[in-house]
């Protein structure tokens, strides 16, 4: 009974959301500009929501508790991450709009495509940012498959949950497009934001009398979980502030912010969505109040299952019809970032690779191919899920360390005095390649400094270097790339 | 690069800062502010502060 009232509640609340996103998008002519980027109209409230709706995702719902219960004070990068990224996107993203407006650009390889004159980097970043949001999208279901087990009481076999929900998010992606997306956000984050106060709140006052009682529970038995490690300690402060500046470069140069960035009205909506955004990230704060009670009131979950201990606690000491909710409302937070990344890895496959080497011709052929590649992106997606164990935080991380290789080019690319595509290819491949190596050793910091902050510099000296040497012998492909910009 | 475009590199410097190199100087328990760890307290009065920074910013910038 009590996993038909919380399933049950997840199913309503999940429909109802996506027929709010369809209502939006009813009448809509449906072209690639449409499709991709909302018609670039959307306006600073309802962006405000798109990137907050595809920032806010499972992740922040179930992975940050997961690593405040599993790691402690390591976690507290995730409030710092994003309040820098937008520090950083207040400068960069007016300017990235304002070209994506003036030459027309639909998705993010279309940027390194047009400013650096080249359809093979324009393909190169394509692929990379395929590649790299197959990991994100498994986040995703990995959050879903967590909810809908904890919610079905163990009943319902979790592959074949998560296999429907992920056939609603693909095919609800397929037919809305973003602007659907942005509209299902909003019921998405009202009910995330509720969750998070539950969860943050009356959780901890619950057990210990105020979130305080919680964090002086934990510091009794685990002291020194609520401050960061020295230096040279795995997850120790040098990872701290080298991840974070990592992933703050990185989280606008993902595909799907690159097309919210592009759907915005005009360069002043980003300005003031960038100077407010950080308001959202206190729930965050929350979020580790959530996860720092799980952690006392059921210990010794570890690795992955870290992730499952705020929801099983709901599980274990609420009502069903709480426990609906609130795993309704990660669910949301799954699926609705789910559809805006699916859409953004089909888009730059389908644009900057299909249609640039001819394989689709016409706009009608290219919003066919894009949403068949929706659903080709969904079932590769579900194959990294069922074979990939690792914790949201690890997905997460192994989609920053190669996502944030565009970041050089993005910075450059908004200049006058831009360098040869070839030296911004070279400086990703070099970056790639450096993950690899260190994939391969099967580490992940080194000293405590992330590997993913290695390979960026790597990447821009292989960059500079490369830069001076096409100058030097006089080929300059970049005297041609100026000439048109 | 004007003077108000200063400005507003400046006040973006500052919660940035705070947030990265910041937090390894701030990386304490003690003393304790409504109950959160020293270094939760400084990264979230931080995250409080930033829009604050970052609106002087926006406002330079269009002066």
């Amino acid at each position: 009974v009590n996993a038909t009232i919380a399933l049950g509640i997840i199913a309503i609340v999940v429909i109802g959301t996506m027929l709010i996103g369809l209502a939006a998008v009813r009448g809509v002519v449906m072209n690639p500009q449409e499709y991709i980027v909302g018609g670039r109209r959307i306006g600073t409230l309802l962006l405000w929501l798109l990137l907050a709706g595809e920032i806010y995702t499972t992740f922040t719902f179930l992975g940050a508790a997961g690593w405040a219960y599993g790691r402690g004070a390591p976690a507290y990068y995730i409030l710092c991450y994003g309040t820098v990224a937008y520090i950083i996107s207040f400068f960069l993203t007016p300017h990235v709009h304002r070209l994506a407006r003036e030459r027309g650009y639909l998705t993010g390889p279309d940027f390194f495509r047009d400013r650096y004159g080249s359809r093979t980097l324009g393909a190169l970043v394509a692929l990379l940012g395929f590649v790299m949001l197959v990991p994100y999208v498994t986040l995703q279901l990995t959050g879903l498959q967590i909810l809908i087990q904890i919610a079905g009481f163990g009943a319902f076999n979790p592959l074949i949950a998560v296999a429907i929900g992920f056939f609603v998010v693909a095919i609800f992606t397929f037919v809305a497009g973003l602007r659907g997306a942005a509209w299902a956000s909003i019921v998405k984050d009202a009910l995330v934001l509720a969750g998070v106060i539950f969860a943050g709140i009356m959780l901890p006052s619950h057990f210990f009398g105020s979130p305080a009682g919680a964090l002086d529970a934990v510091l009794r038995d685990h002291p020194g979980w609520l401050t960061i490690a020295g230096p040279t300690k795995p997850n120790g402060i040098t990872w701290v502030v080298t991840t974070t500046i990592l992933t703050s470069c990185g989280f606008f140069v993902w595909p799907q912010s690159m097309a919210a960035v592009y759907s915005a009205r005009n360069e002043d909506t980003l300005r003031r969505n960038a100077v407010f955004l950080p308001f959202y990230q206190l729930m965050l704060l929350l979020v580790f109040f959530a996860g720092f009670t799980a952690l006392e009131v059921l210990p010794g979950l570890q690795g992955p299952a870290a992730d499952t201990a705020f929801m099983l606690v709901v599980q274990k000491y609420y009502p069903a019809w709480i426990l609906g909710f609130v795993a309704a409302a990660g669910t949301l937070a799954a699926l609705v970032p789910a559809a805006a990344q699916l859409l953004a890895a089909a888009s730059i496959v389908s644009k900057n690779v299909f249609v640039e080497y001819g394989f689709t011709r016409g706009d009608a052929q290219e919003t066919r191919a894009t949403r068949i590649l929706v659903l080709v992106v969904a079932l590769l997606a579900f194959a990294f899920w069922a074979l990939a164990k690792t914790t949201l935080v690890g997905l997460l991380l192994i989609g920053y360390n190669g996502i944030t290789q565009l970041f050089p080019g993005v910075v450059l690319g908004v200049l006058a005095n831009r360098p040869p595509a070839v030296a911004v290819g070279a400086g990703i491949v070099a970056g790639l390649i450096t993950l690899i190596v260190f994939a391969y050793a099967g580490t992940g910091q080194v000293s405590g400094i992330n590997i993913g902050l290695i390979a960026l510099v790597a990447n821009a000296v292989v960059l500079a270097v490369t830069a001076v040497a096409v100058r030097r012998l006089g080929q300059s492909p970049s005297t041609t790339v100026r000439a048109r910009a | 690069m004007n003077s108000s475009h200063t400005v507003a590199v400046v006040c973006a410097l500052i919660p940035a800062l705070a947030l990265t190199v910041g937090v390894a100087l701030a990386n304490h328990l003690e003393p304790r502010i409504l109950g959160l760890p020293f270094v939760l307290a400084w990264i979230g009065i931080w995250v409080l502060l930033t829009p604050g920074f970052m609106w002087i910013a926006y406002r330079s910038e269009r002066a």
